[in-house]
């Protein structure tokens, strides 16, 4: 076991419920380990350099990176893993609670936290348990609809100590409510700083609640950048999200999906872009437990250079669900000889009347596409990036807010830092 | 005083081990519009692809000059930016890309090559919309992706417009009546025409004497089996359509 388990000075010790959960978390990591090749959960995606680093618990800082978000939002904002207040700007009437806070003074958030979120099956949730105490907690409450964005962003700055930091955020929508949650992971400085982010999202959608969820994973090309999400939806619940993965040496996001009762439907999408030396996984888990449940997944990746895309995808419909449906469908766009992507479909079907699919493509650019823009004068990579941005507007395209739509867009045509 | 354009100097050439182009001679000079002419299967595609700098094809003897320079050592945009344009059989599809965004790049490409300042978005767009217009091209269909659900009459629309925008000095134009009824053969036709500036060249690469009645040749050749047979003048063409290409598929 390498130096993941430090003994820092947490807030809130005092409290025996929080110091109990952290305790849990932390013998649930120490009795899984890091996750080997021969973990089924990770035999893609391999976390040997990870191991063999050292890394230093995050400490405060007073330093603050203020980003600017090209659209209009309410921003909860982190500093290498700490909550800063001063770049931040909440709403008023609508709880966005520092984690800590919430922790201490709002019991209420007790009956979400670490609910959904298994640390005896994942190793890197029981060590986020470990180190609980920033996140953010936030509740919409019955018959509310915020259109305006909460915008989550994690700032980092990368220097040459590998720091690890662990955010948690509970996300509860009551009844008949909707909100736009986006999550931005970006840093400045160095960019082979070698640090790691580890995040769990437990996230709860009422009767009809609907949650629009947008992440941008742009994190320093040395990082490592780990996530899990656990959503809940309830009767008739809307849960869309995506998430473009660009960043990060090691970058992994994964989400569980449990569809409770009949009409919740999820739509999960993403992307992922990447050369060098990468690993970039999408993990789903789509639970559908009620009968006439819906779900769709797209998941379109772009590799080059020595980079690998991973896919594991598993759909689970229990006995009783019937009248459901899910589809799921990955598809690689390979730019080199040496990319490669490892996709793993699952379908566990145990009830009869259903629609289920899956499917999984890769290929190249079309030759005889990018002869065609050749011969009228745009230069091979020119016209090469035109068509990865056609490719990736199928599922840009996916995201409602425009104007949000148009934010990941471009930075999908950035070039790399 | 003719300057020559295109000099192809006994030509040889083809996809794999299979030669299809055999001893091709062809002089082109500044506005001189010639007609290749031949059977199915006689390598017109293939050398107007080796022309544009297709992959997939090799030449094993001869030489292609353009404007004096070896064509055969340019990648196909510098060949484009040089001022070639093949208005091709079958437009690729490009799904994604929408049409103006596509002809956008194209065109400044071309400008930066030519050391001419980039046209901005609102310059482009009024340009795009006075050529789209003599096409019947609307403003809705170049919101598209690149010739998706095009009819074969757009298509070929399509090319004529882009070919009005980046005005070459040399277009090859294949087989550009395919696919069209008697109407759209006569907007392209006529946006061809509006072309003929006699400075531009072009070659028209046909087997049906049809589109010659609209895009009238100076010179007409007959391509049969790898290389050229037969030359002469616009009634060539008449001639050909009379009789068939039998006589010259025979000779060989």
């Amino acid at each position: 076991m390498n130096n993941l388990l430090q003994n820092v000075k947490l807030l809130g010790s005092e409290s025996p419920w929080l110091s109990r959960l952290r305790q849990s978390g932390s013998s649930a990591f120490k009795e899984q380990g890091f996750p080997s090749a021969k973990t089924e959960a990770w035999k893609y995606t391999k976390l040997r350099e990870l191991k063999s680093k050292d890394f230093i618990i995050s400490q405060t800082t007073s330093d603050t990176t203020a980003i600017e978000l090209p659209f209009d939002c309410y921003k909860i904002c982190f500093e290498n893993g700490w909550f800063c207040p001063s770049s931040s700007n909440l709403p008023q009437g609508v709880e966005v609670i520092p984690l800590i806070e919430a922790i201490l003074f709002h019991p209420e958030l007790h009956n979400y936290i670490c609910k959904l979120a298994n640390i005896n099956t994942h190793p890197f949730v029981a060590l986020n348990q470990a180190y609980l105490q920033e996140g953010v907690f936030i509740k919409i409450e019955k018959n509310v609809n915020i259109k305006k964005p909460l915008a989550i962003i994690s700032h980092t700055e990368g220097s040459d100590i590998n720091l690890l930091f662990n955010l948690r955020n509970i996300i509860v929508l009551d009844e008949n409510s909707a909100a736009t949650v986006v999550e931005y992971h970006t840093y400045s400085g160095d960019t082979k700083s070698g640090y790691l982010a580890n995040i769990v999202n437990e996230i709860y959608l009422a009767s009809n609640a609907n949650l629009q969820h947008y992440k941008v994973q742009d994190e320093a090309f040395k990082a490592n950048h780990i996530a899990f999400s656990a959503v809940s939806q309830n009767r008739c619940s809307k849960y869309q999200s995506f998430c473009l993965q660009r960043g990060a040496n090691i970058g992994r996001n994964e989400t569980l999906v449990q569809l409770k009762d009949e009409g919740a439907e999820t739509e999960i999408n993403a992307a992922y872009l990447m050369d060098g030396w990468a690993t970039l996984d999408t993990t789903t888990n789509v639970e559908h437990l009620a009968p006439h449940t819906y779900s769709h997944q797209l998941i379109k990746g772009v590799v080059s250079g020595n980079a690998k895309g991973v896919f594991q995808g598993k759909i689970h419909i229990a006995p009783n669900a019937i009248g459901t449906e899910g589809n799921q469908l990955h598809k690689a766009l390979l730019l080199s000889d040496n990319a490669e992507v490892d996709v793993k479909p699952e379908l566990e079907i145990y009830a009869d009347d259903v629609k289920c699919s899956h499917g999984a493509a890769s290929g190249e650019l079309d030759e005889e596409q990018l002869f065609y823009m050749r011969s009228r004068g745009i230069g091979i990579e020119e016209a090469k990036q035109l068509l990865i941005d056609a490719y990736l507007d199928e599922i840009t395209t996916k995201i409602d807010n425009e104007k949000i739509s148009q934010w990941i867009k471009l930075i999908t045509q950035e070039n790399r830092k | 005083m003719t300057t020559p354009l295109l000099e192809i100097e006994d030509l040889y050439a083809g996809v794999c081990d299979k030669e299809i182009i055999k001893g091709f001679n062809l002089t082109i000079n500044e506005g001189e519009v010639h007609a290749l002419m031949g059977p199915n299967g006689a390598g017109k595609s293939t050398l107007s692809n080796i022309l544009c700098g297709k992959e997939g094809y090799s030449v094993t003897s001869g030489s292609i000059r353009f404007k004096g320079k070896n064509l055969l050592a340019m990648s196909p945009e510098e060949r484009a930016r040089e001022g070639i344009f093949l208005a091709m059989q079958y437009p690729v599809e490009i799904p994604g890309v929408p049409t103006s965004t596509f002809l956008k790049h194209a065109v400044n490409s071309i400008r930066k090559y030519q050391n001419l300042p980039e046209l901005d978005t609102m310059e482009f767009i009024k340009m795009l919309r006075e050529e789209g217009r003599k096409l019947g091209i609307d403003a809705d269909m170049i919101k598209r992706s690149l010739n998706v659900g095009f009819s074969g009459g757009e298509k070929k629309r399509l090319e004529t417009l882009q070919m009005s925008i980046l005005k070459p000095s040399f277009a090859i134009l294949d087989e550009a009546d395919s696919g069209l009824d008697i109407d759209a053969l006569k907007v392209v036709s006529d946006g061809v025409n509006a072309l003929r500036d006699g400075k531009r060249s072009m070659l028209v690469i046909t087997h049906y004497q049809r589109l010659l009645n609209y895009v009238v040749p100076d010179f007409v050749h007959v391509y049969a089996d790898g290389k050229i047979v037969k030359s002469g003048g616009k009634d060539l063409a008449l001639e050909l359509e009379e009789k068939g290409y039998a006589e010259f598929v025979k000779e060989k």
